[in-house]
């Protein structure tokens, strides 16, 4: 194969091959797909990865428990504290560490307001590749909010390393519960807005409605997850399948829809936008305003030998992390599950076929984040 | 890991998170670019009146004399066309500034007034690239045609009663055949680059025009059948009572989305579609040819709305508060309402810019053929019946 791995069909002269990326705008970063154009039809579609590759899973073998997590940051780097917590939940397991009821609840709402985070960021980019600018920008300001809540406790705002075993690494800051109910008042007077500029758009209908439709069974058989298993109609959210966490405690909904194409993805996504507003609100009431934020965990992390598979449900899907120890100070080997990576593999499945327009909005309703693809 | 105590004071150092419009002097501003569309009135009764008035004090109004002063008045258009888009360019940015909770140019000349002049200096300076795929001729006579047909509307537009080069009665003929030349710059320029991505922003362009063009010559002749004119001064005139945007409502509704199309502003602007074809057909082009794309672009988002403003809102209709239509004074008031006007509906089209999302190109080809024809050809037939009634 060569380097384009796409070759020209033999005697057909109607068939155009164009590279879309590694530097395209609307790939998200640093996707690459070779593309067969008929007119604007796309014939053939290959993807290739790996453009923005570090190496995270060799490196974190030679890096001893506690300096793994933040590594871990660094995968899907739209969604900062999500990245840790499988990590941090399987090395507990194995080492049987107990985290106090209110850390768990931190916890949480870290994860959920990284997940209004991420799904901004999405929203924003998603319109951006259907040509509508200012979006972008709004997303942007809301997001800047949600990173300033975070650096006020974790002292970072995307990459903030801020949970650890048994609990997170300092208790939040005085203002933190005040800030996450106002910008949760503040969000849901935006989400009103959201929904006209987005969701109501009827450009946004005619571009993303029945576009790249992706049935119950291809999804399941592909293993996506996600809003993107979730817009095709399986109901499965490790959050509830799975609970870890404060999340036995909050009530929450997961919305589906039977639909399975571009629009019904957006559309899941903002209903969980929705939903994380609503866990949010109910955490500001329950959690305790002080009290232990870290269990009791050894000086020295060094799991027993043997192996622990852990996942969480992050913005996009289920984020899994297989640790498997030899009994000392360092992992012997720590294998991340992505979901974005996974949600990649129908790129070919739903570009074939759709066309060239089309291509760059089902990329968009994908939201992959080329940091934890490549890793 | 003992938790090393932090005083609060350190714990978080505020930044400035959050748009402010009180910062970019709003007042500073609104006096900025008032006066800005002055400027652009003032290099219009320069051309229109003044040099006219200025060769008949020298007694060169006839014969070659007349050549020089029409060759003058050119020479002011150009000047006022690059004024135009040095001013639109601006207007842009910071309107979309504003839109998206930004501030926009604020640094150079008051609230920002003179940054386009340095947008200008940076594209002049800038090597002018031609890719060694490219047919060089092709290559760097598409960016020409594309500004010398838009450049060329400006041949037939009034501003005010006899404001205008060639009073002639094909005008609107004219603005099809050279409106639709523009459209060949963008084919030519994006066809002769060598690189992909242009090529189909090209045939995009190319789809684009045979798709929007139909509807836009049926509603040009819509507006000819109820006004009897051809000439767009005629068309004007023909307006003295009522403006033809209540009897024509249907052909102005298209109009406005055939010219939305011919601009390639968003929600149609398919042959660049920056997130799909990077920048489609002029991906290749640097520097001043760039330029000339730009300016076009530019020139067109003016004209297009001068032509809303002629062929439904009136011309430069307004109150004259008694002044002799025909006089220099009325013909200053005339060209300032028309400058009010068409500086609307610009705003109208940045408003639209800014907010919506790109339709699909084959949508956009199925709304011309299986919408906008037929209801352009109902809007024809009505308004001859119309007319053959009322009239």
């Amino acid at each position: 194969m060569s380097t384009m791995s796409l070759e020209p069909m033999p005697g057909r002269t109607d068939e155009m091959i164009v590279n879309m990326g590694p530097q395209h705008p609307a790939t998200h970063g640093v996707l690459r797909v070779v593309l067969g154009l008929e007119g604007e039809r796309i014939t053939r579609a290959v993807p290739h990865i790996g453009y923005l590759h570090r190496n995270h899973e060799k490196i974190e073998e030679a890096r001893t428990y506690p300096m793994v997590i933040a590594y871990t940051d660094r995968m899907d780097y739209v969604s900062g504290t999500q990245n840790e917590l499988p990590f941090v939940l399987a090395v507990e397991d194995m080492l049987g560490i107990e985290v106090p009821d209110r850390a768990k609840k931190i916890r949480t709402m870290f994860f959920e307001l990284y997940r209004l985070a991420s799904h901004l960021v999405w929203m924003g980019t998603a319109m951006l590749d259907l040509g509508a600018i200012s979006p972008f920008l709004y997303t942007f300001w809301d997001r800047e909010i949600i990173l300033g809540i975070v650096e006020k406790t974790a002292g970072a705002r995307m990459l903030p390393n801020y949970y650890t075993f048994g609990g997170v690494r300092r208790d939040v800051h005085p203002d933190f519960f005040k800030d996450v109910a106002a910008f949760l008042d503040h969000m849901e007077r935006r989400m009103v807005d959201y929904e006209h500029l987005v969701l109501e758009s009827p450009v946004v209908h005619a571009r993303t409605k029945g576009v790249g439709v992706l049935s119950r069974e291809r999804a399941i058989a592909r293993g996506v997850s996600g809003p993107v298993l979730r817009a095709s109609g399986v109901a499965y959210d490790v959050r509830k399948a799975f609970p870890y966490d404060a999340y036995p405690d909050v009530e929450f909904e997961i919305p589906t829809s039977p639909d399975g194409d571009t629009y019904a993805r957006f559309w899941v996504r903002f209903q969980e936008m929705y939903q994380s507003i609503r866990i949010l609100r109910q955490l500001v009431e329950i959690t305790p305003k002080t009290g232990p934020h870290k269990g009791k965990a050894p000086a020295r992390i060094k799991p027993p030998a043997g192996e622990r598979y852990r996942a969480v449900e992050n913005s996009r899907g289920e984020l899994g992390v297989l640790v498997v120890s030899d009994g000392s100070d360092k992992p012997y080997r720590v294998k991340h599950r992505g979901a974005a990576f996974s949600n990649l593999q129908i790129v070919p499945d739903l570009f074939v076929g759709a066309k060239f327009s089309d291509a760059i909005a089902i990329l968009a309703s994908l939201d992959p984040v080329f940091g934890e693809i490549d890793r | 890991m003992s938790q090393i105590p932090i005083p609060e004071d350190q714990h978080f150092r505020p930044r400035l998170i959050g748009y402010d419009p009180a910062r970019s002097r709003p007042w500073l501003e609104r006096t900025v670019y008032s006066a800005y569309v002055f400027v652009f009135w003032a290099i219009v009764v320069g051309t229109y009146a003044g040099v006219p008035a200025l060769f008949e004090a020298l007694g060169w109004d006839v014969g070659w004399g007349f050549v020089l002063m029409r060759a003058v008045q050119v020479v002011l258009l150009f000047l006022l066309s690059a004024v135009i888009a040095l001013l639109l360019i601006l207007v842009l940015r910071k309107y979309l500034g504003k839109v998206q909770e930004r501030y926009g140019p604020m640094h150079y000349g008051p609230a920002g007034g003179i940054q386009t002049i340095f947008d200008a200096l940076k594209l002049l300076a800038k090597e002018d690239f031609v890719p060694a795929a490219a047919d060089v001729l092709t290559f760097r006579l598409a960016p020409a045609i594309t500004f010398v047909a838009s450049f060329a509307m400006f041949a037939v537009i009034p501003f005010a009663t006899g404001w205008v080069l060639a009073d002639t009665n094909v005008a609107l003929i004219y603005l099809i055949a050279v409106s639709t030349l523009s459209a060949y710059g963008v084919l030519l320029g994006g066809v002769s680059s060598g690189n992909k991505w242009a090529l189909i922003g090209a045939l995009r362009a190319g789809a684009q025009m045979v798709s929007y063009e139909i509807p836009m010559a049926l509603v040009f002749l819509t507006v000819a059948v109820w006004t009897g004119s051809l000439s767009l001064g005629g068309i004007v005139d023909a307006q003295m009572g009522l403006w033809n945007v209540i009897p024509l409502a249907l052909p102005f509704v298209l109009y406005v989305i055939a010219s939305l199309a011919e601009l390639k502003h968003i929600p149609f602007d398919f042959p660049e579609a920056e997130s799909e074809l990077i920048a489609g057909y002029n991906v290749e082009y640097s520097g001043m040819s760039f330029a000339f794309f730009f300016l076009a672009e530019f020139v067109e988002l003016f004209l297009l709305p001068a032509l809303i403003v002629i062929l439904f809102f009136g011309g430069w209709h307004g109150l004259l508060f008694g002044l002799e239509p025909g006089s220099l004074a009325a013909g200053a008031l005339e060209s300032l309402y028309f400058t009010l006007k068409t500086a609307v509906w610009v705003w109208i089209f940045l408003w639209i810019r800014a907010t919506l999302p790109r339709y699909r190109d084959d949508q956009l080809m199925e709304f011309a053929w299986k919408a906008m024809i037929p209801l352009a050809l109902f809007g024809l037939v009505l308004a001859a019946y119309l007319r053959l009634i009322w009239r």
